[in-house]
C-alpha cells in the first residue's frame, strides 16, 4: 500500500504541471491529517522495520526528492514560454489599441478639417468654412448719442437723444483672397449703403478694391468710426470726401513700412454723405495716398507708431445738372450745424483738388494726429450777372491729443482695455482723455460779387471762418462697448447776418454717447 | 479715361508678374512620396535647361480616393498620380476637371509604371507565410489598408480574391468566405498604405504585411533589412498606378504645358529610372531588363481579365453595401 501510494507520488511528479505539484502536496497534507497510508510512514519509520525496508524507503525518499527537482527544472523551463507568449499576446492587444487610437485620432482631425467653423466672440459673430476659404462675419456698431447745446437760447441746435450709427456689417472672404464687406446704415433719418465693396487680395503689395468706400485722402476720414476720439470728425474732414464709387489699386510695401493707394472715383463734394450709388458727371477724380512708418518694425518704440504721409484727390468737375451740384451742401460744426454753404445756382465749374498732409504719433498712452487739408475748387454762379469759374481755396487743419489714464496703448486703430469693467473684481476698464482744436477757414473770393444772387456765398447767410476746441473723457468698458463724454466750443468768423444760432454766435455742445461694437 | 487705361495696365503688369512663377502640385497616393521626391528634383533640373524656367513642385499624399476626393472637392491639383484609374475616373465623371478619354493621351494607357502587392513579414518568417492560404490562417495577424479609402487596399484585396477564385474554380461564395477570414485576421485599418506600414514597422503589429512591392522594398530599406523579409506568393495582380494632367486647374494655373512635359518625362529612360530604383516596375524593357534584380517573379493577373475592369470592380467590391462592406460587417 505504501509502496503504491509512492508510486502514485512518483508517477504525478513525472507527468506533473504546475497543477499537479499542488495537488500532490496538498494530497500529502491530507493524508497526514487523515490518519491514512500516508501516516504510515513516519509511523513507520518511528517503529523502525526492517534495514531493507528502511533502506528502500530512503531509496524511495531520494528518488522523489529527484523527481521533484526535476519537475521544478521543468517548471522553470515551460513558464518562460508560457508567460512569453502571454506578454507578446497581451503586448499586441496593447499595440492593436494604441494604433487604433491613434487612427480613429487622425479620422477624428480629418474629419474636423472638413467641417465648418462657427466662432463667436469680441469680433463678432463668424462662419468659416474648413478650409477658411470662405467666411462670413456679422458685426454691428450702435452709437446712442446725445447733443446737448449750451447758450444757445434755444436759436438753433436742438437738444435731444439720436441714433447716430445703427450698422449692421456683414464682411469676409470668399475663394480665400476675395474680402467683401456690406455695411448698411439704419441710423440717422434715412437708410444708406455706406460701403459696399470687395478687395482681391494677390500679395500685401498688390490689393484691388472695388464698390462703394472711403477714398484715401483724409487720415480722421479714414479712422475707423468706432475708433474715433470724439463723437463728431473734426473741421478738417469737411473738405475730405467720405465715401465714393470707384476702383483702387493698393498694398503695403516693405511689411507695411510704406503703403499706397490710388484710385478712380466718380469723384465726391467735401464730405458729404454720398447718398447714391451711381454716378453724377462724366468726368472722374484720381484719389491717392503714401503713407509712411518708417519705425513699424524697429526696435525703437518710441518711435513705432510715428507715421506720416499724404493724401490728396484731382477732378475735373463739370456736374451734367444744376440740380447736381457738384459742390458740398455746407460744411458743418462739431455739432453738426451748417455754418457755410454756397449760394443757389452755385455748382462746380472745373478741377477740384485736395491735398492733405497728415500724421499721427502713438507712443505708449499718448496719441497724437494731425492734418492739413486743402480743397481747391472752381465754382460758378450760374445766375446772370454770377462770378464765374473762381478758385476757391479752401483750407482746414486740426490737433488731436489723447491720453489714456489707465495705461493702455493709444492707437489709430483702437484701445484694447487691460482689464474688463468688472465692479465685482474692482476693475473698471480704461480711460482716456482726449482735447482736440480745429480751424476750417474759407476762401474771401466765395463772397466776391455784388449780391446774393450774384457771389458764391452769403457773407449775411455764411461764415467764413470756424475755429473749434474741444474736451472729452472715453471710458472703454471693454473692447466692445464704450461711453464718451465730451465738450467742443466753435467760434466763428465773418458772419454779418442777423439771424440768431450759429455761425451769428458761438456752439457750445456736450456730447455723450454709448457705443456697442463688435 | 486715360487714367483708367494707366491703372488696367498696373493691373494687367501685377499679373503677368503673378504668372512667371511656374508652380505645379501633383496630388498622389501614399507611397509615391520618395519616388516623387527624386523625380521632382530630376524634372526640375530637366525643364530648367529646356524651357529656361524654373519650376516648384509641391506634393500631397494620402490614401488614392481619399485623394481623389480631395480634388473633386476643390484641391487644385495640376496633375494626379493615383493608385489607380477607378479614382482618377471619378475626377472626371463627378467634377469634370479632366475628360473622360484621359488615359489615351500617354502611353500604356497613362500608367508609366506598374507595381504588384507582396508581402513583408518579420525577419525568419516566423509565422511560416508563403501563399494567400497562409495569411487567412488562425492566429496570422494581417495588417493592411482599408480598400474604401486605400489604392493599395484595394489592389491587396482584388489579389487575394483573384487567387481564391483561381483556387476554388471561380466559385465566388468560396472566393468570398476567402477574403471573409482574411479580414478577420487583420486587426486595424489605416487609410492608406503608408499608415498600414507605419502600423506594421514601427508600430510592431501583425506578421504580415499586406504590400505594395516599392513599399516593401522601401520598408527593407528605411528599417533595416534585418528586420523583415519580403515574400513574393504565387499569385499577384498588375498593379497600373495611372497619371493625368487636371485639365481645368492646370488651364486656370496656365501650367498646361509643363503639366504635360512632367507626366511624359515619366516615360523618359531617366523618368524610368528614376521609377526602378524606387521599386516601381517600369514600362521601358531595357530599364526593366537592367533593374531585373529588383523584382521577384510572379503570377500577374489583370483587372480587366478577372474582374471586367476598375468600375465593375469598384461597385461590385468597393461600393457602400459592396461584397467588402458586407464581409468587413460580418
Amino acid at each position: 500500500m505504501k509502496t503504491l501510494k509512492l508510486k502514485q507520488a512518483i508517477i504525478a511528479a513525472v507527468v506533473g504541471t504546475q497543477f499537479v505539484l499542488p495537488v500532490f502536496a496538498a494530497e500529502s497534507a491530507a493524508t497526514g491529517t487523515n490518519g491514512t497510508a500516508a501516516v504510515e510512514i513516519p509511523a513507520f519509520a518511528a517503529d523502525g522495520g526492517s534495514p531493507a525496508q528502511e533502506a528502500e524507503i530512503k531509496a524511495l525518499k531520494q528518488q522523489v526528492e529527484a523527481l521533484v527537482e526535476k519537475v521544478s527544472a521543468l517548471e522553470q523551463q515551460r513558464a518562460p514560454a508560457e508567460q512569453a507568449a502571454t506578454i507578446q499576446n497581451l503586448d499586441q492587444q496593447v499595440r492593436i489599441l494604441q494604433r487604433q487610437r491613434e487612427i480613429d485620432q487622425d479620422t477624428a482631425t480629418a474629419k474636423a478639417a472638413t467641417v465648418p467653423k462657427v466662432t463667436l466672440g469680441a469680433n463678432g459673430f463668424s462662419f468659416s468654412s474648413a478650409d477658411s476659404n470662405f467666411v462670413a462675419q456679422l458685426h454691428a456698431v450702435l452709437q446712442f448719442d446725445s447733443r446737448s447745446f449750451i447758450h444757445d437760447n434755444n436759436a438753433k441746435g436742438v437738444d435731444g437723444f439720436l441714433l447716430r450709427r445703427a450698422r449692421p456689417i456683414l464682411s469676409g472672404t470668399v475663394v480665400r483672397d476675395f474680402e467683401y464687406n456690406f455695411t448698411p446704415d439704419f441710423g440717422g433719418s434715412q437708410v444708406q449703403i455706406f460701403d459696399a465693396y470687395t478687395i482681391y487680395h494677390g500679395a500685401p503689395w498688390f490689393q484691388v478694391e472695388a464698390g462703394k468706400f472711403k477714398p484715401p485722402v483724409g487720415l480722421e476720414a479714414l479712422q475707423a468710426d468706432v475708433n474715433l476720439s470724439f463723437n463728431e470728425r473734426s473741421l478738417a474732414t469737411d473738405l475730405v470726401p467720405n465715401r465714393d464709387l470707384g476702383l483702387a489699386l493698393k498694398g503695403d510695401l516693405y511689411g507695411g513700412v510704406a503703403s499706397y493707394v490710388v484710385g478712380i472715383f466718380n469723384g465726391a463734394s467735401d464730405y458729404n454723405s454720398t447718398v447714391t450709388n451711381s454716378y453724377a458727371q462724366n468726368n472722374k477724380s484720381v484719389d491717392a495716398r503714401l503713407f509712411f512708418q518708417p519705425w513699424k518694425n524697429s526696435d525703437v518704440n518710441a518711435l513705432r507708431g510715428f507715421g506720416f504721409g499724404a493724401g490728396g484727390s484731382f477732378e475735373n468737375d463739370n456736374p451734367a445738372t444744376n440740380s447736381t451740384t457738384g459742390l458740398t451742401p455746407g460744411y458743418t460744426t462739431d455739432g453738426q450745424q451748417k455754418f457755410f454753404s454756397y449760394n443757389k445756382n452755385v455748382y462746380a465749374d472745373g478741377v477740384h483738388w485736395r491735398l492733405s498732409p497728415q500724421a499721427y504719433y502713438y507712443y505708449g498712452p499718448f496719441g497724437l494726429l494731425g492734418e492739413y487739408a486743402i480743397s481747391d475748387q472752381h465754382v460758378s454762379n450760374d445766375s446772370a450777372g454770377g462770378v464765374k469759374n473762381v478758385d476757391v481755396h479752401n483750407t482746414a487743419w486740426e490737433i488731436a491729443g489723447s491720453w489714456l489714464l489707465t495705461g493702455e496703448d493709444a492707437s489709430y486703430s483702437g484701445i484694447t482695455p487691460r482689464e474688463n469693467f468688472d465692479p465685482r473684481l474692482n476693475q473698471w476698464g480704461a480711460w482716456q482723455v482726449v482735447a482736440r482744436y480745429a480751424e476750417l477757414n474759407v476762401d474771401d473770393d466765395v463772397f466776391k460779387g455784388s449780391n446774393f444772387n450774384t457771389s458764391l456765398a452769403s457773407p449775411k447767410a455764411s461764415a467764413d471762418s470756424a475755429q473749434a476746441w474741444a474736451l472729452g473723457l472715453n471710458w472703454y468698458l471693454n473692447k466692445n462697448v464704450r461711453a464718451n463724454v465730451s465738450f467742443s466750443h466753435t467760434t466763428f468768423g465773418g458772419y454779418t447776418g442777423s439771424r440768431t444760432g450759429v455761425p451769428a454766435q458761438a456752439e457750445n455742445v456736450l456730447f455723450t454717447r454709448i457705443q456697442l461694437a463688435f | 479715361m486715360r487714367t483708367f487705361l494707366i491703372l488696367a495696365l498696373l493691373l494687367a503688369f501685377a499679373v503677368s508678374i503673378n504668372a512667371a512663377e511656374v508652380k505645379l502640385l501633383n496630388v498622389s497616393y501614399d507611397p509615391t512620396r520618395e519616388l516623387y521626391s527624386e523625380y521632382n528634383t530630376a524634372f526640375t533640373k530637366y525643364w530648367k535647361a529646356k524651357s529656361g524656367d524654373d519650376v516648384t513642385i509641391s506634393q500631397s499624399h494620402g490614401g488614392s480616393g481619399k485623394q481623389a476626393q480631395s480634388v473633386i472637392n476643390g484641391l487644385e491639383a495640376d496633375v494626379v498620380t493615383l493608385a489607380l484609374a477607378y479614382d482618377i475616373d471619378a475626377i472626371s465623371t463627378q467634377a469634370r476637371l479632366l475628360p473622360a478619354d484621359w488615359q489615351k493621351r500617354l502611353p500604356n494607357d497613362s500608367t508609366p509604371y506598374t507595381s504588384t502587392i507582396v508581402f513583408l513579414v518579420r525577419k525568419g518568417n516566423p509565422k511560416g507565410i508563403k501563399d494567400w492560404d497562409d495569411v487567412v490562417k488562425n492566429g496570422v495577424s494581417v495588417v493592411v489598408a482599408n480598400p474604401k479609402t486605400s489604392g493599395g487596399a484595394r489592389w491587396a484585396y482584388l489579389a487575394a480574391y483573384a487567387y481564391a477564385l483561381e483556387k476554388n474554380n471561380h466559385d465566388d461564395a468560396a472566393a468570398r468566405d476567402f477574403i471573409s477570414k482574411l479580414y478577420k485576421n487583420v486587426p486595424v485599418l489605416d487609410s492608406g498604405a503608408r499608415g498600414s506600414t507605419v502600423t506594421f514597422a514601427q508600430r510592431q503589429i501583425g506578421d504580415v504585411l499586406l504590400a505594395w512591392e516599392n513599399e516593401a522594398h522601401l520598408a527593407l530599406k528605411e528599417f533595416g533589412a534585418d528586420k523583415f523579409d519580403i515574400v513574393t506568393p504565387s499569385l499577384s495582380i498588375l498593379a497600373e498606378p495611372p497619371v493625368a494632367v487636371v485639365d481645368k486647374n492646370a488651364n486656370r494655373h496656365h501650367t498646361t504645358e509643363v503639366a504635360t512635359e512632367y507626366l511624359k518625362f515619366l516615360y523618359s529612360d531617366e523618368g524610368q529610372e528614376i521609377a526602378a530604383k524606387n521599386f516601381y516596375r517600369p514600362r521601358n524593357a531595357a530599364v526593366a531588363a537592367k533593374y531585373a534584380a529588383n523584382f521577384n517573379q510572379v503570377r500577374l493577373v489583370t483587372i480587366d481579365q478577372e474582374f471586367g475592369g476598375w468600375t465593375k470592380a469598384q461597385q461590385t467590391h468597393f461600393a457602400d453595401g459592396g461584397v467588402f462592406d458586407q464581409i468587413y460587417q460580418q
